[in-house]
């Protein structure tokens, strides 16, 4: 099967190192990946704003681009959600069926449903606190949702438990949104701080020394809050633990 | 009647799709011990069960657990410890003021703590205005969840009913669970 | 392109001990809600069911209200049709003055609230009593509800104290909770037992009995009819039932959803009208049969306003009930008021993170934050998108279609890490409001893949 990677534009300008984990670690079971050069954005941002119409143009690129693989995987479960739940509405609207939906995978999605790896060389001596994120969760069930009374599952604990050294705490409020929300951030920069400081506190309340999920962006803005306030935790995308070591 | 019209028309041209209405098939909770888990759910609620003992009189255990109770209202005839019969009064507005009530229920529902009444008293007042209401049931008649409750009314005819679960409560000031807002402060089921 | 909600946020937030407050005892009814749901099994199968029953009885409101109708008249109920508002007011007005009535006590209703009926007999100088703890409190301030199920969780306890100091005469300085609430009860029990009219809202109305159901946990529903010749019952005609049967669903999920109990204390039933007195139902539109016909909005029409939503959302606890636009706030409120005026209202449209805990909490599967996004594509139609962000986005655009010039960008974009630090973080970046930004890296994923440096 051939995979191509999915780098959403926040993680190529600001966290590449998250991007060359995913290579390292797909590569490393074995799994023939390729980049599709000169990738952008996915349209989420200007959809989440209110202009759905202006992310039409790279739902179109990104169909063309991921079209010869079999699977389109990324590091970053609110991006992937996008492609999934909203590309099939926006390009039905230009007679185009979308195929990249049903094809995209989180990276931690992939390696847990579709690879079911069972081990890795990992080994990340420290307590991380899992940052469950809204869009990973409640639209790529990457974990019981909190409101739903479904049997507890994470795929993110599932995979973490593989990594050697490791201490795995989640947040008392498990899955609360952090106030990121794309512009929500700008346009209520008040309301979304407030959030920030307190998921941060949450996660620092568990005695975790790193907030680790499969969203780059949920992680970008905690560290904003954390790097304003100087808080006692860091950030790190669960792809860089589960490939540490490679 | 025409706004009654207008309303239906506007109603019949914006409907879209109609959808069937759904089969209400579900396996809904039920329990080995449908007395505890009664008194369970109605202590959470506020207020306490107490099952009648064999060779136990009602009227013992309502002063036992009201002893300071002065006007006592109940139309049913084996409570004898009423000091009056509420359906002899003229106007609801003289139960102002009333103690305790002593009235029947049909049933109680495990899962909540509910009894389910329907008026059996001239003043449906009787069953909000006194400071603690006493609800006898017969403890054969606990269904376990709101479904089976439901059922049972299906033939019961009644101007008015009520499931009434514990004392009257509220948390309007800052989430402080207080009893007796309006009606009851104290509600007593006797399981017979 | 800051917005009403987002003005009124930031004042509520600048209150941060309110707001840590606010948030944690809203959460707590959360909490509570999530043990509830997790009692029950079946939890996920009733809040399908609910739903499916109310896409039922929702394209189904033309049949089931005449049916409604013709068993409430043969129970002997006076039943009235309201197209909007104001013929709802007229109405009522009407059965107060043929009953030379001049004290209406009442139960809670978002209803009478959406039709600004008290005003409007007030100001006819009728005596309007709101006979819920809550609403009595607001009533007394002058204020209208922060929330739809706990209508006053935005004020203090020494504020009701002080306030009750000034109407009821209690003692200076007294602000516990027990002592207040029964300084309600005994000078509510006056009212109750003089009032001329009683009226209700609906939380159901059964179309195959024509009763309407009516739930609470003070009894005060209970005791305003129990005095009065008269009681007015009035309900949004999506309030409607099809059977006994379904209220088994309805009633399981109401409370525990929206304050955490198995049930309310009071469910009480009205059939009929009281020996020798009168039975008013009405039934009002008021703008829900124009919501049947918006396909994408028409599960608005699902809600039994539990509240739920309001307490789940991470913005409403942050920001309280009256940042937003619209008389009901929360998720539902956004929705509902786009319904009722999309450019009067739009101002809410930003209060959403959507991260979707509403759409997962709502026992009736209204998909909320879904249909927030969908609102947010139809503000520029309406010409009431923020142009600033419009501007954003269209920059965003015109880059991203343009990968080279991303490209490009991107290989400048570390300078941005060099700008001086009152540049960076000026009262115009947003960002900068408590948050550093993010540092772009040296090079690019796709620079280093075009480099061979990944291997």
């Amino acid at each position: 099967m051939k995979i191509g990677l999915f780098i959403p534009c926040y993680i190529n300008a600001v966290y590449p190192e998250v991007g060359v984990a995913s290579y390292k670690l797909l590569k490393s079971i074995g799994l023939d990946v390729d980049y599709p050069l000169d990738q952008t954005c996915c349209g989420q941002p200007m959809a989440n704003a209110g202009f759905e119409q202006e992310a039409q143009k790279l739902a179109f690129r990104m169909e063309e681009q991921f079209q010869q693989y079999d699977y389109v995987v990324g590091p970053s479960a609110s991006c992937v959600a996008f492609v999934k739940e909203n590309h099939p509405g926006i390009l039905e609207k230009a007679g185009h069926v979308c195929m990249n939906s049903k094809k995209i995978y989180d990276i931690c999605e992939f390696l847990h449903d579709i690879v079911k790896v069972k081990e890795l060389k990992a080994e990340f001596p420290h307590k991380v606190s899992i940052h469950n994120s809204c869009h990973g969760v409640r639209e790529l069930h990457l974990s019981s949702p909190s409101e739903m009374n479904i049997p507890y599952y994470s795929k993110l604990r599932d995979l973490l438990s593989l990594v050697k050294g490791i201490e795995i705490f989640e947040p008392k409020r498990i899955d609360e949104c952090c106030g990121f929300g794309g512009m929500f951030a700008v346009e209520e920069p008040e309301v979304s701080v407030c959030m920030g400081q307190d998921k941060v506190k949450d996660h620092i309340s568990t005695g975790a020394e790193y907030i680790t999920g499969a969203d780059s962006s949920c992680l970008m803005h905690m560290e904003g809050v954390i790097k304003r306030d100087n808080l006692p935790i860091k950030t790190i995308h669960i792809v860089e633990i589960l490939a540490s070591g490679l | 009647m025409s706004t009654k019209n207008d309303i239906l028309s506007a109603i019949r041209s914006h409907t879209g799709k109609r959808y069937n209405m759904p089969e209400l098939t579900l396996d809904a909770i039920t329990y080995d011990d449908k007395i505890a888990q009664f008194s369970e759910a109605l202590e959470a609620a506020g207020g306490k069960a107490v099952v009648l003992q064999a060779g136990e009189d009602v009227n013992d255990v309502i002063r036992r657990h009201f002893p300071d109770a002065t006007r006592i209202a109940s139309n049913l005839s084996g409570i004898t410890c009423a000091t009056f019969n509420p359906d002899e009064l003229a106007d609801s507005r003289e139960l102002d003021n009333t103690d305790l009530s002593i009235v029947e229920g049909h049933f109680g529902v495990a899962e909540n703590g509910a009894v389910w009444i329907t008026r059996q008293v001239r003043h449906k007042a009787l069953y909000f205005i006194s400071d603690s209401l006493v609800l006898l049931v017969d403890k054969e008649a606990l269904v376990n969840n709101m479904h089976e409750a439901y059922k049972q009314t299906e033939n019961m005819v009644y101007d008015f009913g009520a499931f009434i679960s514990g004392p009257s409560k509220t948390a309007d000031i800052e989430q402080a669970l207080v009893f007796g807002a309006h009606g009851p402060v104290g509600v007593l089921v006797i399981l017979k | 392109m800051s917005t009403k909600h987002s003005k009124a946020a930031a004042r509520f937030i600048a209150n941060r001990k309110q707001e840590a407050w606010h948030d944690e005892t809203l959460w707590m009814v959360r909490a509570k809600r999530d043990k509830m749901s997790h009692s029950l099994p079946e939890w996920e199968r009733l809040r399908e069911l609910a739903c499916d029953i109310k896409l039922y009885t929702n394209s189904h409101l033309d049949t089931l209200l005449e049916e409604f109708e013709k068993n409430a008249l043969a129970n002997g109920a006076i039943v009235h049709w309201a197209k909007d508002a104001a013929e709802h007011n007229a109405i009522v007005l009407n059965i107060l003055q043929q009953h030379k009535a001049h004290t209406l006590i009442k139960s809670k209703s978002m209803l009478t609230e959406e039709c600004g009926m008290n005003e409007f007999l007030q100001e006819k100088g009728y005596d309007i009593i709101e006979s819920d703890l809550g609403e009595r409190i607001l009533q007394w301030m002058d204020l209208h509800p922060s929330h739809i199920v706990m209508p006053a969780i935005h004020i203090k306890r020494q504020e009701v104290g002080e306030m009750m100091e000034r109407v009821l005469g209690t003692e200076k300085g007294n602000a516990d909770p027990t002592y207040l609430t029964h300084a309600v009860r005994k000078d509510m029990r006056e009212k109750f037992l003089t009032a001329d009219v009683a009226m209700t809202g609906a939380n159901f109305a059964v179309a195959s009995t024509g009763e309407i159901v009516v739930c609470t946990n003070e009894g005060n529903a209970d005791m305003g009819t129990s005095f009065p010749p008269v009681h007015i019952a009035t309900f949004g005609m999506e309030k409607i039932v099809p059977n006994r049967e379904s209220l088994g669903v309805f009633t399981r999920l109401l409370a525990r959803s929206g304050t955490g109990q198995p049930i309310t204390s009071y469910t009480s039933h009205y059939c009929n009208p009281k020996e020798g007195g009168e039975f008013h139902i009405i039934i009002v539109d008021n703008g829900r049969s124009d919501i049947l016909a918006r396909p994408d909005h028409i599960r608005t029409l699902n809600c039994i306003r539990c509240g739920e939503c309001m307490n789940t959302c991470p913005v409403y606890r942050r920001t309280g009930g009256y940042s937003y636009t619209y008389f009901i706030p929360g998720p539902i409120g956004i929705n509902l008021g786009m319904l009722k005026d999309p450019v009067k209202y739009s101002d809410n449209v930003s209060a959403c993170s959507l991260c979707l805990s509403c759409s997962n909490v709502c026992p009736v599967k209204v998909d909320l934050g879904e249909q927030i996004y969908r609102w947010r594509q139809d503000l520029d139609k309406i010409g009431r998108a923020s142009s600033e962000k419009k501007l954003m986005s269209g920059g965003m655009k015109f880059l991203m279609e343009r990968p080279k010039l991303f490209n490009t960008a991107l290989k400048f974009a570390p300078l941005v890490n060099k700008m001086p630090r009152f540049m960076v973080y000026n009262g115009l970046n947003a960002w900068g409001k408590g948050r550093e930004l993010p540092v772009f890296a040296k090079e690019s994923f796709n620079e280093m893949w075009k480099n061979n440096k990944i291997k």
